[in-house]
Parts: C-alpha cells; structure tokens; sequence
C-alpha cells in the first residue's frame, strides 16, 4: 500500500505540493468523517473527507475559505484511522497556513492563535487572563459577561495566575521570534 | 531515574493541582526524580503552527536544549507540551536540515540531539513499574473512567495504543480502583477550540461525560490540563447541554495515586476541583471498618493489555 509520507515542516511556498501528493491518495472511504467529532458535533461546514475531495477537485478558494480548516481541533483521530496513511490533520494545519498566505480573511481561530503567540513572545510563557481579555476584546467584548461566573469560579479556585511569569530567558525569546522574521524576510526575497 | 522536569504553563495556573500531586508522588515513589528545566519556555501549544512553520520546533528546541545540557530526558505532564514537544524532538533527530534551521534562531544555547520526551503516565508505568507504586489505601469503591484524552497516545504521542490505551486503566487497577471499560477514553474534548468555538467544544465534552456516566464511573482520571478544566470547570453546563446529572469528580491520575499512596491530602491539591471528590471519597475509600460491604460487585474482570492474545 502506499504510505504517504511524513511531513515534518511546511514552507509555504511548498505547502500546496505537499498537501496535493498526500490527498492524491485519498480513495473518499470517509473513515475520517465517522471519526472527526467536531464534524460530529457540527462544528464543520465541510467534512474532513469532503475537504479531501475538494483538493482533489481543485476547488482552492472554497477549501481556504472554509470554517473546517479553522475549527479542527487537531485530536489526529481522522490521522490514525485512514486507511491510507494520510496525515489528515497535519494537512488541516497547512491548509491554516496556506489560508493565510494567500490572504484569506482571517477567521476567530486565528485572532486567538496571534493573540497566544503574542503573548509567548513576550513574556515567554503564557498569561491566561490577558489571551482572555485580548481574544474577547477583539472578538466579541459583549462576552465579557458570560465569562464572569466562571471567572470568579477561577479566582475562588486560585486557578488564575494574577501576574504573568517573567521568566530570565526572556530576550532569548524575543531574540528567536525577531530571527524566525529575518529568516522569514530572506526565504522571501529568494535566497 | 532522574528527568528533565518541563512543567508547562497551565502547572502554576489552571493545574496547579496536577504539577503539585505529580511532584509529590515522585518524591514518594523516590525512582522518578523530577529536575526543574531551569528557565524553560512555552511550547506554544496548537497555536505555534499556525503562526509560523518553524516555531513549534524552536521553541521547543530551546527547552530541549537544556535539557540536552542536563543530560536527562524529559517528563512534560500536559499533553500538548508532551505531544509538541515529543514531536520536535524526533522531527529534530531525524532532520538535519530543520535542525540547523532552528539553531539558528536559538540564542545561547544550542541543540546537538533531542532528548527523549515522555509523559509522566508513561513513566509510571514503564519504567517505574506498577508493582513499584507503595498502595496503602487501595482505592475501593472507585469506579475509574480513564480518559486518555486526544494527545497522549496518538502518533505524536505513541507510548500506548491509539485506539484503545491501557496504561492508566492498568494503573488505576494498580491502585485498588476499578477501570469501567467505555468507548470515550481519546475522544477528543475540544480543549483546543473552546476559547473561540465554545458550544462546539462543549458538545464534545457532554457526550464524553455521558458515555463516562453511563458506563458505571464514579470518577474520571485525565492527564491533561485542558481535558480536566473542561469536564472539571464546566461541568454545570455540560449537564445543562445533556440535561442530565453528572456529578461526576475529575482528578488527574496523579491524585489518584497519591490518595492511594497515602500522601499527605494537602500535597494533593483535591480543594481545587470544582466538582467536589470529598462526598465520593468519604463513602469509598475513608469509610471505616477494613472491608467493603460483602454484597459488593465480584471483582472487575482484568483488561486485556493491548495486542495480548485471547485466553
Ligand atoms: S480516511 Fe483517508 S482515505 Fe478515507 S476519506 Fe478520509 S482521507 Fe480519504
Ligand atoms: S484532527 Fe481535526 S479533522 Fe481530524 S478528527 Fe480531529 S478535529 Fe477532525
């Protein structure tokens, strides 16, 4: 049987190829859908294995548009059982990625994917309260009061951390995001 | 046998319960020896891919390398630090290339070889051995749903069985409890998709605790700080979702072993559960009197560890 191949890393430049050999060997059994519980709790506007299909079809604009590539919760149930070896979610990932690239509007997934990086840029670890306060604000701030009886649960439970961890690494971190951007920069310009 | 210690951000946070019953139990157990990663980093969790293809790997490359400087492997308790973590170390080993890539970002240390990343489930169970775990309170009466969650044994994961793991079951035996056998032990809960798409990641949870209820649990066993705030945190609403009683208490199976090894209550951390243990607790394992009533259940039929054959 042929086995696709294990993708570590993805430069965007190259995602699309990747993702093309990987879902040319997918044969529509739909194991992946009976598997994905987002899909099953309808979180997906398409299904794992339709999004399969919809590369196959070269239907780009609708695949990086859609709510599925954002909504994946990455579990890699849909990875273990396809019969052919696919790395669904590792695609799901790139296909994130590639939406991006090519300047598809950026959906809620990502204000909270920037917001959390962001956050680890600067102080080198995560500081919940303000992923929540950042992530609401640029959302839906009208949240803010949904969010109060469980944040007080939190606080009675001494669950929330009140300042954020400094860590002394921390302009090594900032260091590695500045030299992932010049790296970046370059790939660009084509060195 | 020492390890590199890689707490992870929700440890001083929303788990801080997990970090403090893990660190606890390895002092007892005195073969699991936990040595702080001085000054570590986040690992970025699921956000870091998509932010960056390379960022997964140098962050992770950071915490690896210093471990590589202590000479130890890694233990990491929360299951995206142990799968992101777990996955960069052999994508680091098996690819130059990309290895080069993330030295060059680092600054200050530099990564040789990856360390070994494990799971402190996995270390309990193999190489402290379960016979090696001092049980002085067997956990009677326990009814233990083992919910591996997604992380800990899927591809990147990979020290049990994807399908249908048996380590913590084998564990909670171990420990006097007896493991319900039930479909859900690593569906997924949504941890990853609960702050921008709530009521999806709830449903997801709900059929998790149903399908727990209904296959005789009393109790739930996690390693995962996102699966234990979900089912822990939320749990009024999961049951206003299903319309139905869970009452149902979620502890790391790192407090499960320290109540059966007899630690001191307070290392355990058992006040920060919002479902309260304490009613469940009183009625099964601090119940005077040495037996349990004798008209209880005929003992759990062993489980079948994976791949073993039928007798
Ligand atoms: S399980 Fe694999 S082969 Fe089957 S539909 Fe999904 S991706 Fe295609
Ligand atoms: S990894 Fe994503 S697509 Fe695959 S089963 Fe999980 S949620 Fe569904």
């Amino acid at each position: 049987m042929a086995e696709a191949r294990t993708v570590h890393l993805v430069q965007t430049a190259v995602a699309m190829g990747l993702i093309e050999e990987q879902v040319s060997l997918c044969y529509q059994c739909g194991t992946c859908t009976g598997a994905c519980p987002v899909a099953a709790a309808g979180g997906m506007d398409y299904t794992p294995r339709a999004i399969m299909r919809m590369i196959q079809a070269g239907l780009e604009e609708e695949v990086l548009s859609s709510q599925t590539i954002w909504t994946c919760a990455s579990c890699y149930l849909c990875t273990v059982r396809c019969p052919r070896g696919i790395q669904i979610t590792e695609v799901m990932t790139q296909l994130r990625n590639l939406a991006l690239a090519k300047g598809y509007k950026a959906r809620k997934g990502q204000v909270y994917n920037q917001g959390f990086i962001d956050i680890v840029r600067r102080h080198g670890r995560m500081y919940e309260p303000e992923l929540v306060v950042r992530y609401h604000l640029l959302t839906n701030p009208l949240n803010f009061i949904g969010l109060a009886p469980v944040g007080l649960k939190m606080i009675a439970k001494r669950k929330l951390r009140l300042l954020p961890d400094h860590p002394p690494g921390r302009p090594e971190i900032r260091r590695l995001f500045e030299r992932l951007k010049e790296s970046e920069r370059r790939k660009e310009q084509g060195e | 046998m020492k390890y590199a210690y890689f707490p992870g951000c929700s440890q001083e946070s929303t788990a801080e319960e997990y970090n403090r019953s893990l660190r606890a139990v390895a002092r007892r157990l005195g073969t699991m020896e936990l040595e702080p990663i001085p000054d570590w980093n986040c690992c970025g969790a699921t956000p870091a891919a998509t932010v960056h293809p390379l960022l997964l790997y140098a962050l992770a490359a950071r915490n690896l390398a210093i471990a590589e400087e202590m000479g130890l492997d890694v233990v990491a308790p929360c299951a995206a630090c142990y799968k992101n973590m777990n996955k960069a170390s052999h994508a680091l080993n098996d690819d130059p290339e990309l290895l080069d890539r993330v030295n060059a970002t680092l600054n200050g240390h530099r990564l040789r070889h990856a360390p070994k990343v494990r799971h402190p489930l996995d270390v309990v169970v193999h190489d402290v051995g379960l016979d090696n775990v001092p049980v002085s309170r067997p956990l009677r009466g326990l009814k233990v749903a083992s919910y591996y969650g997604c992380l800990i044994t899927r591809p990147e994961g990979g020290f049990d069985d994807p399908e249908r793991p048996q380590s913590m079951d084998r564990l909670m035996e171990a420990l006097g409890a007896e493991p319900v056998d039930w479909p859900y032990k690593t569906r997924c809960c949504g941890g990853a998709i609960y702050m921008t798409t709530e009521e999806i990641s709830f449903r997801m949870s709900a059929d998790i605790l149903a399908y727990a209820k209904a296959a005789g649990a009393n109790v739930v066993a996690v390693g995962c700080p996102f699966c234990q705030l979900l089912l822990d945190l939320y749990q009024d609403r999961l049951e206003a979702l299903k319309n139905m009683t869970f009452n149902l208490p979620v502890l790391f199976f790192t407090q499960l072993m320290g109540l059966a090894m007899g630690l001191d209550r307070s290392e355990l951390g058992l006040e920060k559960l919002v479902v309260s243990p304490f009613a469940l607790l009183a009625e099964t394992i601090d119940r005077p009197g040495e037996e349990m009533p004798k008209k209880s259940r005929p003992p759990a039929p062993k489980l079948k560890r994976w791949g073993e054959a039928e007798q």
